[in-house]
């Protein structure tokens, strides 16, 4: 390696990725109160570098290596094992990319904001720093502080800046996320003593954990302990209730962010330690998760469809877009896990769409009620295309991304779990229902409401947030290859290890599951 | 051990109480301006803080020893006791600058009493002996009695004061009564030495070991009351509410560190033999703690009275490390410092909000606070986040520490119980900020007049706030250094 080269790999571009958001956060705290003009441009420009930043790690990510890129770890207080440990691999790097993406979508989408508007950007930018740091941290107690600030700044978020509900729904957004992580914490803490009875020392450390021989019995409760706190965010049914009032109450951008970003930290979580470090009661859990993941997949589109609400609308659509993911998760095949991940990303683009979209029509009616709306095609033209191609991308129409998340989970799934997956494939059709059901009766037909005869379509601003986003789901609808290429070794070694330690075998096309018999035939 | 350390060994008391005496004398004799009391007490606290830093560098770990006739001990936990205390005194006494000026030629007196509640609680922490514990926990009680109830103006901080008197009295009692029995049971009242208590212990095998439980239990019982561990907890609401509101702070953080100080030498140095009897009650006492105290506070609609009752589920939190013995006493310190100081942050603002006369701070007081007085909204809510123990403030690296050091002593149940104690205690951290931020002030209700921040309690909540942030991200360099501070 030469010497640039070693010191690009030296850079601790992961730590700044992290820290470019909260010194944002700091300096639009430190803008004086009469600029209040500056602060949209500081936020927007440093949400932008932290972009900027992403895109040049995606560049010098190594694909087709299994395993952390980019760590950097620096031993923080070694009686406890802490250190503050970076990393990411194929699954956190689309993770990191999604956030950074949407996050300066979200900021100039911000713009009906109007009080208190350096805490609100501060809070996106602190919230932001927060994530990113969920999806790069190898330390479990650093995880766990990432996991847990990050509450605050949302929480303020749709208190301050929410709907009419705001109180209730941040308290219980706060509250139920509390609950979980709580007892997740309760749950490190046992891990990394257990480790110390095995290693010597304690340790947080994830790759160091992934050595340690848990106990059966201490899997299960792990499991338990890890699996609530990122159930309750993904949200597994029936963990969801908070999410629809959440999301309903939150501003746009808490919306966009909430759904885009927010809820893969928990099926990021499960990946990441549910299946690595408990294997054992992964396995034995898989009906478990499978069937609340189709109850949820179902119960979701079901519950979608009746809403009156269109943002309630696409609320109750991520439970059951959240559903396909752990479906394709628990599935513990190499397509289904793709899939899921893929489904992440494609999850975020989408929804974060359609609550952009649902936050612009909002911004001009102040109705959210779909019986408000009719024949908006004839006079927002634009407005009715992007949503019609953002609803098709998210019902998993061909070529658009949704398609090829949800092909790969159905099909993941298919290999271990037949029946779930054909179960699950009702929640597509539903979601067709839902949607476009939707879209007839807010944009087709003859304009009912006189209010809405004078409403002006999209302006440039708004097209030119939707355009990114658009793009990308044709993108990665069309040619997902460099998403999964970098997807699929971090996959692939997460099955490797279940494989390794427990009695499971991964079903794959063309090799029957049950081996022996296969070869006894002549 | 050499015999020129003897009176350096209460250097730090000697000092306090020479600034107490010059204190009163200066007043009757030139009945000088409020800034020569600020004068006289920094003096005597920064000279009690210096002597305290001399004893951790030169008595910690090493060279440790008893001094008159195994009254008094100089070792790392007494030093940093010192440390902790005597800053505290003073940060406490700038919060309660507007008050004490504001009572006239009375000031003065009240100084000194705060001045001898910090001497009092130095005396808890260094005792080798449970008379020496005694009068130090008497000099520091009777302080904090008077100061509850010295504006004299109000009924209830009248009945504040006296109420804090009684039961505390009471608590005393039991607390003498307990170490009669431990006298009894082992023919000492003397920690440590030949014949001292845990010799005696170490090196026995006690078979009707009755008496001595019996003493035990009532010396937990006695020192719980002082830390307000549920279910000996019922007079802090009524005393933190009726309290002036300038003192509620150092009233709050001084009795949990000068309690605390005195439960973990008695506990883990003294009764470190018997650790299996106590350990169990010490256990039930933390989960106790942590469960009423939240389940109170979240009913609460006053302020004062809700940090009172969460200063309830504090004492559970702090108590839950010390069930690992003496590996928990780091951890028990860290959790202590972090606190006291967060505490009297909280309560420095609830005083600027309410005044400093007043007793009550209802949540009304606190609606629409964000926009009238953002520095104070803010620094209230960083203190409530980090009694919530949200990371990245000092709290949470202390909730870890402690749970940390629960689940290795094999109390994983107890951790489970604090965990979902935490998460239920959210509840009502968040209810305050929600007043103060999210909640516009009632149409025409009475707001107390906008609030008036004094210089000295700006400075209480830049340091409340600069030590919370610090020791939330960097929390290592003082735990690192708290593992020295241990009982002799």
């Amino acid at each position: 390696m030469d010497a640039p080269l070693r010191a690009a790999m030296d850079f601790p571009i992961l730590s700044v990725i992290v820290l470019l958001p909260a010194v944002g956060g700091l300096m639009v705290l430190a803008l004086p109160r009469r600029r209040g003009e500056l602060v949209l441009p500081v936020a927007l420009a440093l949400s932008l570098i932290t972009l900027g930043a992403a895109c040049w790690l995606l560049a010098s990510f190594e694909t087709g290596v299994a395993g952390f890129q980019f760590e950097e770890q620096v031993i923080w207080y070694e009686p406890w094992g802490v250190s503050y440990h970076l990393g990411v691999d194929g699954i956190s790097l689309l993770m990191v990319l999604l956030t950074a993406f949407l996050f300066p979508i979200a900021l100039l989408a911000s713009t009906s904001i109007t009080t208190r508007v350096r805490g609100y950007f501060a809070s996106m930018l602190f919230l932001e720093a927060g994530i990113l740091g969920v999806f790069v941290a190898l330390d479990l107690l650093v995880f766990f502080a990432f996991w847990e600030v990050m509450l605050v700044p949302m929480y303020f978020i749709i208190g301050i800046w929410g709907g009419e509900r705001r109180i209730y729904a941040a308290l219980k957004f706060f509250l139920f996320t509390a609950l979980g992580s709580a007892l997740m914490l309760a749950g490190i803490l046992a891990l990394a003593l257990t480790a110390g009875d095995q290693l010597g020392r304690p340790t947080f450390d994830f790759v160091e954990l992934l050595g340690v021989d848990l106990g059966r019995a201490a899997q299960f409760w792990l499991f338990g302990a890890f699996a609530l706190s990122f159930g309750i965010k993904v949200p597994v049914f029936p963990l969801h209730t908070w999410l629809p009032d959440a999301h309903v109450e939150a501003p746009t951008a808490g919306s966009v962010i909430l759904a885009g970003v927010l809820l893969k930290m928990g099926a990021y979580g499960l990946i990441r330690f549910n299946l690595t470090l408990f294997p054992e009661a992964t396995v034995d859990l898989v009906p478990l998760l499978a069937v609340l993941a189709v109850i949820g997949i179902i119960y979701g589109a079901v519950v979608a469809t009746v809403q009156k609400d269109i943002k309630r609308l696409v609320a109750y659509s991520s439970v059951s877009h959240l559903g396909f993911v752990v479906l394709g998760i628990f599935a513990l095949t190499s397509q289904g896990l793709q899939g899921g991940v893929i489904q992440m990303v494609n999850h975020g683009l989408t929804t974060g769409a359609l609550f952009l979209l649902v936050g612009m029509i909002y911004e001009r009616r102040h109705t959210r009620q779909i019986a408000d709306y009719g024949g908006l095609a004839t006079v927002m033209p634009l407005f009715a295309g992007a949503f019609l191609f953002v609803s098709l991308a998210s019902i998993g129409l061909p070529p658009l991304n949704g398609f090829v998340g949800e092909f790969l989970v159905l099909l993941g799934s298919y290999l271990s779990l037949p029946g779930y997956a054909v179960a699950a494939s009702l929640g597509v059709v539903l979601a067709a229902v839902y949607l476009l059901w939707a879209y007839q009766r807010m944009f087709t037909g003859p304009i009912t409401v006189e209010a809405n005869r004078g409403l002006a379509d999209l302006g440039f601003r708004e097209v030119a947030l939707l355009a990114p986003i658009v793009a990308l789901v044709l993108f990665l609808g069309i040619f997902p290859k460099p998403a999964l290429d970098r997807v699929e070794p971090a996959v692939q070694g997460i099955l490797d290890r279940i494989e390794m330690t427990t009695d499971y075998q991964v079903p794959q096309f063309g090799i029957e599951a049950d081996l022996p018999e296969a070869e006894a035939r002549p | 051990m050499n015999g020129s350390l003897t009176f350096l060994s209460v250097a730090p008391e000697i000092a306090l109480a020479a600034a107490v005496v010059l204190l009163l004398l200066v007043e009757v004799t030139f009945k000088p301006r409020a800034w020569a009391w600020a004068v006289v007490a920094g003096a005597g606290l920064a000279a009690g803080t210096a002597l305290s830093a001399w004893q951790w560098v030169a008595h910690r770990g090493a060279d440790t020893g008893t001094f008159w006739n195994g009254m008094i001990a100089v070792d790392g936990f007494a030093a940093l006791a010192g440390l902790l205390v005597f800053p505290l005194a003073g940060l406490g006494l700038m919060s309660a600058w507007r008050l004490a000026a504001s009572q006239g030629r009375r000031g003065a007196e009240f100084i000194a009493l705060v001045l001898l509640a910090a001497a009092g609680a130095h005396l808890m922490a260094a005792a080798a002996d449970f008379i020496m514990l005694f009068i130090g926990l008497e000099v520091f009680s009777l302080s904090l009695y008077v100061l509850a109830g010295f504006t004299r103006e109000r009924v209830d901080a009248d009945e504040a004061s006296l109420k804090y008197f009684l039961l505390g009295a009471f608590a005393s009692a039991v607390f003498l009564y307990g170490v009669a029995l431990v006298f009894a049971a082992t023919g000492s009242t003397t920690f440590y030495g030949d014949g001292g208590i845990a010799d005696y212990l170490a090196g026995t095998v006690i078979f009707r070991p009755g008496v001595l439980l019996a003493g035990l239990a009532l010396l937990l019982v006695g020192l719980a009351f002082k830390v307000s561990a549920a279910p000996f907890h019922v007079w802090a609401p009524d005393v933190y509410q009726g309290a002036p509101g300038g003192v509620t702070g150092f009233l709050a953080a001084a009795a949990k560190v000068a309690g605390f100080a005195a439960l973990a030498r008695v506990l883990t140095a003294v009764l470190g033999a018997r650790a299996d009897d106590w350990v169990p009650a010490v256990a039930v006492l933390a989960a106790a703690s942590v469960v009423v105290g939240t389940l109170l506070a979240i009913v609460q609609d006053d302020v004062k009275r809700l940090l009172a009752y969460s200063s309830v589920a504090h004492a559970g939190f702090i108590l839950t490390a010390l069930v690992a013995g003496r590996g928990g006493v780091g951890d028990m310190w860290f959790y202590l410092a972090t606190y006291a100081v967060q505490v009297l942050g909280a309560f420095t603002v609830a005083a600027a909000v309410s005044g400093d006369r007043a007793g009550r701070s209802p949540l009304a007081h606190w609606a629409g606070l964000g926009r009238r007085a953002p520095w104070l909204a803010a620094a209230m809510t960083l203190m409530l986040l980090a009694m919530a123990g949200i990371p990245l403030t000092a709290g949470f690296a202390g909730k870890v520490a402690v749970f940390r050091a629960a689940i290795d002593a094999g109390y994983l149940w107890l951790v489970i119980v604090a965990v979902l104690a935490t998460v239920a205690g959210l509840f009502f951290y968040l209810r305050v900020i929600v007043a103060m931020y999210l909640a516009s002030p009632e149409e025409g209700a009475s707001l107390p007049a906008s609030p008036a921040v004094g210089w000295g309690a700006r400075f209480v909540l830049a340091v409340a706030a600069a030590a919370t942030l610090v020791f939330g991200i960097a929390p290592w360099p003082l735990l690192e250094v708290l593992r020295d501070a241990l009982p002799l």
